[in-house]
């Protein structure tokens, strides 16, 4: 299969759960030759824990993570994310691997891989090689997958005892494609927030790691006040945002907003009930 | 001799109605629970060709050169169809007005993005969409113009060259002496108003399966046909045919709400089987082709209104000035959308003077079909939202503003000033239910509470008038020509004593054909499993229409009662003679033709059957031993407009008062609608369970209009809204639960006292959801005038006004 | 590019062979080949959850896979859910809330409600709606759907407590 895979006279594209892919080829404007399918691949299946991280092999179904006892109780920003990707139906054919590696810049999944730094192993006919979320969500549906590439496995860690989390998304409807959102973790040491991580998604090409958000809180006091303001400076450090039918780019840099700050105010009431 | 119909349940030949009236269960469901039902993709003919269209790109372009070769060579490809094929054989589509109709494909040029240039008919739709790739065109670009106040204007680029520009129809109706009432109104208030492209939308998009007969020059459609007498009439001219030559077989259709569409995929699958030497073509419309270029657009609307008030809260005068922008052409009938408004111009209230000046534009936009409500919504938008306008400026409460003005009980039937007459009803019981179902005072202080703490929750209170059994004259003001739209059935009693319908119209989910059973169960006392419904073709069918604005639950009853009421009269004959005494002293009851006075004294309906049938010798003399007849049943009393349009057009006004409690996100714009109360009232219910269905149905798609859908094109031409990622139907979780009250006002004008009701909620439910929003705003001085009211553009206004305080306290 | 695949599916407890082309969606497969009309396509991209089905048990939108994908699966459809003229619960739940009108999104809710209620046999209001986020109806505005799934949850737990009666 990997052999397939460095054929470059056959424009092949990688066919996962095919839910992401299956539009694209229904409006034929993906029209690749040949469809390499990953479903027999069974080793590809399982959710483990390895070494005090958690691994998901690509190839388990978005709805298996979603039932995970090890993945709601360990790492439940993971699992909150997984239950706001579409539908049961989607979720049940769609993959954990297919987000990771469609990179759409809605996408619930990059948000929570940058948050959580998570780590995604590729596997070539030469070898393998882990990829840093930093580095592996490139732009618009690109990511740092090379085209003799599969992504195998995707790690995280849990969910350390005195952090909180959160997971914020505005769509038009449930389960649609998000306007914005941000997936958030931070804990509170000595009263004070730390160790905050804050991520935007939906806003413009990848999902995006907002330090200026950060910064703001870390070593303040937990309040509404200071969430709103690195709110308003995660809204200020994104680039240029997506416009579309949906929302333009100065409501979607407002949605920046509202997210990392309601984000941060529930991250820190999880936390605030750990110490 | 006349018929005379039953006005009212007791009228019906049954000590107590069985069925009609009931929340029976439904005759079509269980084969569509089992998935059995045969909608068109079912169909699969002998020698069948699969039809894919290729559209154009451009919303305005001429064809200049059309080269099919490489498509025509694809192996599995049957024939090609170009605009060359079709100017031979097709005409243009005739409209309302006329002269705005364009062929089935383009000929010359093309006017939207979407509209179809070629076709293919293959050994799969597969094999047919690869082939349209192969296709190449060569188009001059033209000048584009979307935007209707733009296309007015004498200088801009013109659809039709035949037409001296693109203004359909200019022209203003004035009701009253409007003028004056205006000028001696103690208070004007005036408004504006944007309600953008929404339509149809059914689950199950357009499809047919033709056949031309090469032989015979005739032509057989298959297909989810609404109104199939309509269609076939509409292919006789658009192809050229005869009109006893074509046959419209309608197949079950998944949802249609007026904008099923089917003429352009009618012809060109026509034409592509004359082309393939008459093998059948079958043409089912994807989802994208729906929404670029089917029967899924409608209400594309510049709204200005004016109100002029006492201060007491008397609206004395109502001015509305629509530009509506048809799009590419009135091909689908959408121009009725403005016509229709007429049949209920002023809702609830005695406003006396009004006037609605109309300008029709087309644009390079795809061209707009029915929906639901066929132009009420928006209108019933713009009056209800005039009121609280007025209410807000005079102080008064909005149910108040209301009740000061409702038509009384006592005045009908009612003429309003455009004309049409309202049977009957009681618009403040329907108030005063509502309130007291939604405990409206509580609701008000849950708001004052929910105001101190900065939240935007606002209450929306709005009425509506449903007009029901629609006639051809409210659209005279477009161009429609004729008054009255005949229904007709088909009832027999078999030698058996079993009961069949023959109608002309197949199912759409409102419950029909389970009517239909309940009616004739009723009338001759048996079961509703001994009664068949059987769909009817063009050929074989009575005078028919079918379902379209809110009439077939009036109009099917009306031919039904009719025919029984004929079978009656002859049964009553027969069993006078053969229990030896006059017809006069006979009657039906239960079932039963029995003496009057003597109900031991009777025969059922089976042995008078029976014997009309099996014994000829037994009946009256020049008694046709026939136990079938067919009754076309339509509205009595309609006229011909005058020179303001005026006339006695739709039959019924059903009526509600819906009332709604909404809270709008402040950071997000997002609304979410907290609680929602109906009180309905169309007359008789002859099927408690359809009615609430319709309702239920109404307020979804209301609030998908109000909230989320939305078509949207570029300044270019370009739709942006072309899959359902974009075009938002509401789902299980947008649509609020709501909680309905029946009120039964009986038309006195109609079979068994019923009104139209099957347009339902959409009526209301988009003035309901937009005024509790404009209510909810209201503190912060800014309103709501375009609908959807989606997140992006209530954040905005909400920003704005923060804004605007902001710099005012600088 | 489109020489033909062989598959084995096995649909409703009966096993198909056949030969389909790689880009052949299941929804068509089950329609056109398979003559299994009871599936419907609204929109072939994966929004209004009419084509909805089961595969290995759980509900999965049948346009938005390829046949071949389904190779080796086993594939529960509306047609396999009444017995000759023995409707399913869920199939008279439905009829008897009125849960549906023009009927051509219903076996896409019969199936969702089917897994629904397998995986969680009293599901509140709240897991009821969101169970069937993913599929739209236009004709009905769901209130009597949420009915008839309540019903039907009903109708199950009665028939379960009733098998379980019988094998005590």
């Amino acid at each position: 299969m990997l052999e397939r895979l460095e054929d470059e006279d056959v424009d092949a594209k990688i066919l996962a759960g095919g839910q992401s892919l299956m539009p694209m080829l229904s409006l034929r404007v993906a029209r690749p030759e040949a469809l390499i399918d990953l479903r027999k691949l069974s080793s590809l299946d399982y959710i483990r824990e390895d070494n005090g991280k958690i691994a998901i092999g690509t190839m388990t179904s978005k709805s298996a993570a979603e039932d995970s006892d090890l993945i709601r109780t360990k790492q439940p920003l993971f699992h909150a994310a997984t239950q706001r990707i579409g539908h049961r139906q989607i979720r049940n054919q769609g993959t954990v691997g297919g987000s990771f590696a469609h990179a759409d810049p809605a996408a619930e999944y990059p948000a929570v891989a940058l948050a959580l730094d998570m780590e995604m192993t590729v596997v070539s006919a030469n070898g393998h090689r882990v990829i840093p979320a930093a580095d592996f969500f490139v732009t618009f549906l690109t990511t740092d997958i090379d085209s003799t590439e599969i992504l195998t496995e995707v790690r995280m860690p849990k969910l350390p005892a005195a952090c909180g989390w959160s997971f914020q998304e505005l769509s038009r409807r449930d389960g649609d494609f998000a306007l914005a959102g941000a997936a958030v973790t931070m804990s509170i040491e000595s009263g004070k927030c730390a160790n905050a991580r804050v991520v935007a998604f939906g806003i413009n090409a990848t999902a995006v790691r907002l330090q200026s958000a950060e910064q703001a809180v870390n070593g303040e006091q937990p309040g509404e006040a200071i969430f709103a303001l690195a709110g308003s400076k995660a809204a200020e450090a994104v680039d240029e945002p997506l416009s579309d039918v949906h929302a333009s780019a100065a409501y979607r840099r407002h949605l920046v907003q509202v997210m990392v700050s309601r984000g941060l105010a529930e991250a820190a009431m999880r936390a605030g009930g750990k110490h | 001799m006349a018929i005379e119909i039953p006005k009212s349940l007791d009228e019906l030949p049954t000590t107590s109605p069985r069925f009609v009236g009931k929340d029976v269960k439904r005759i079509e469901d269980p084969k569509l629970v089992t998935g059995r039902t045969e909608f068109i993709d079912n169909l699969v003919l002998p020698e069948m060709l699969h039809c894919a269209v290729l559209r154009s790109p451009h919303p305005h372009a001429h064809v200049v050169n059309i080269d099919t070769s490489a498509a025509e060579q694809l192996p599995g490809v049957v024939a090609v169809l170009t605009g060359a094929d079709v100017k031979r054989w097709a005409n243009p589509v005739t409209t309302a007005p006329e002269g705005w109709g364009s062929y089935c494909m383009a000929v010359d040029k093309t006017r939207f993005v979407g509209e179809p240039v070629a076709a293919v008919a293959a050994d799969s739709r597969y094999i047919a969409e690869d082939a349209c790739e192969l296709i190449d065109l060569e188009y001059e670009l033209l000048p584009v113009v979307v935007d209707p106040r733009v296309a007015m204007e004498a200088d801009s680029p013109c659809l039709f060259e035949e037409q001296q520009g693109n203004v359909m129809l200019h022209r203003t109706f004035n009701w009253d002496d409007v003028d004056e009432v205006f000028e001696e109104a103690e208070h004007v208030f005036t408004e504006k108003f944007r309600w953008n492209r929404v339509g149809a939308n059914p689950t199950e998009t357009f499809g047919c399966v033709c056949q031309w007969d090469v032989l015979e020059h005739s032509l057989t459609c298959h297909g989810a046909y609404q109104t199939p007498g309509f269609m076939a009439l509409g292919r006789a001219g658009s192809l050229n045919l005869p009109s006893n030559k074509v046959n419209v077989i309608s197949y079950p259709q998944g949802g249609g709400f007026g904008g099923k569409g089917g003429p352009r995929g009618t012809d060109i699958a026509a034409l592509l089987s004359r082309k393939a030497g008459g093998r059948p073509v079958k043409y089912i419309e994807d989802r994208m082709e729906y929404l670029l270029a089917g029967g899924g657009q409608s209400w594309d609307r510049y709204y200005e209104a004016s109100v002029a008030v006492q201060v007491n809260g008397t609206v004395t005068g109502f001015k509305v000035k629509l530009l509506d922008d048809q799009g590419a052409g009135a091909e689908g009938y959408g121009t009725i959308s403005v016509a229709k408004p007429l049949a209920a111009f002023t809702g609830c209230y005695r406003i006396q003077a009004a006037r609605y000046e109309l300008d029709v534009v087309a644009t390079n936009r795809a061209p707009s079909y029915p929906y639901r409500g066929y132009g009420p919504p928006p209108h019933n938008l713009v009056l209800e939202s005039m009121m609280d306008i007025a209410a807000r400026g005079l102080g008064l409460d909005a149910a108040e503003i209301r009740r000061r003005n409702y038509i009384q009980p006592e005045e009908f039937p009612y003429t309003i000033p455009s004309g049409n007459e309202y049977d009957s009803g009681n618009y403040e019981a329907a108030l005063d239910k509502v309130m007291e179902m939604a405990d409206y005072h509580g609701l008000r202080e849950e708001q004052a509470a929910a105001r101190e703490q900065g939240r935007l929750v606002g209450i929306g209170l709005v009425n509506t008038i449903e007009p029901g059994v629609f006639d051809w004259n409210a659209y005279a003001s477009v161009g429609v020509q004729g008054v009255g739209v005949p229904e007709g059935v088909r009832v027999g009693i078999d030698i058996l004593g079993q009961v069949t319908v023959r109608v002309g119209f197949n199912l759409q989910g409102q419950g029909q054909y389970t009517l239909a059973a309940q009616l004739l169960a009723d009338y001759f006392g048996v079961e509703m499993e001994s009664v068949r419904v059987v769909y009817a073709d063009t050929d074989n069918a009575p005078p028919h229409f079918g379902p379209g604005g809110s009439r077939l639950g009036v109009a099917m009853t009306g031919a039904i009662l009719g025919a029984c009421r004929k079978i009656e009269e002859k049964f009553c004959q027969v069993a006078a003679v053969l229990m030896q005494v006059e017809p006069g002293q006979i009657e039906l009851m239960d079932g039963h033709l029995r003496v009057k006075g003597t109900p031991e004294a009777q025969m059922p309906i089976a042995q008078v059957a029976g014997t009309m049938l099996a014994r000829g010798d037994l009946l009256p003399p020049g008694l046709e031993p026939n136990a079938e007849t067919t009754s076309v049943w339509t509205a009595a009393d309609r006229t011909e407009p005058d020179e303001e349009g005026r006339c006695k057009s739709y039959l019924t006004a059903a009526n509600a008062c819906h009332l709604v409690l909404v809270e709008i996100d402040r950071d997000t714009g997002k609304t979410e609608i907290l609680k929602y109360f109906i009180a309905d009232d169309c007359g008789t219910r002859l099927n408690p369970a359809t009615v609430e269905g319709m309702i239920q149905g109404g307020v979804a798609q209301g609030v998908g209009a109000a909230l989320l859908e939305e078509y949207v094109y570029n300044e270019d031409g370009q739709p942006l809204v072309s899959t359902f990622m974009d075009y938002l139907i509401p789902t299980i979780h947008e649509v609020p639960m709501t909680e309905k009250a029946a009120l039964v006002t009986p038309s006195p004008f109609t079979p068994l006292g019923a009104k139209g009701c099957g347009e339902g909620a959409i009526h209301a439910t988009p003035a309901a959801v937009m005024c509790a929003i404009n209510d909810a705003l209201a503190p912060l001085g800014v309103r709501a005038n375009e609908t959807p009211g989606s997140p992006n553009r209530l954040w905005k206004l909400i920003q704005g006004a923060a804004a605007a305080a902001a710099s005012a306290t600088t | 590019m489109t020489a033909p695949h062989r598959v084995s599916v096995t649909v409703n407890g009966k096993t198909y062979e056949r030969e389909v082309e790689p880009r052949m969606t299941l929804a068509d497969f089950l329609r056109q080949e398979l003559r299994l009309t009871g599936t419907h396509v609204g929109c072939e991209h994966g929004v209004c959850g009419a084509c909805t089905i089961l595969k290995d048990g759980s509900a999965v939108r049948a346009c938005l896979m390829l046949a071949v994908q389904a190779d080796g699966t086993s594939l529960t459809t509306i047609e396999s859910l009444a017995d000759g003229d023995r409707l399913h619960p869920i199939q008279q739940a439905f009829i008897e809330e009125h849960g549906l009108q023009c009927g051509f999104c219903t076996p896409g809710f019969l199936m969702t409600t089917l897994e629904l209620l397998r995986n969680n046999p009293d599901p509140s209001d709240e897991e009821i709606k969101d169970a069937l986020g993913g599929n739209l109806c236009r004709c009905t505005g769901y209130q009597s759907i949420i009915q008839s799934v309540r019903l039907a949850a009903g109708k199950m737990r009665e028939g379960n407590a009733g098998a379980s009666q019988q094998s005590a």
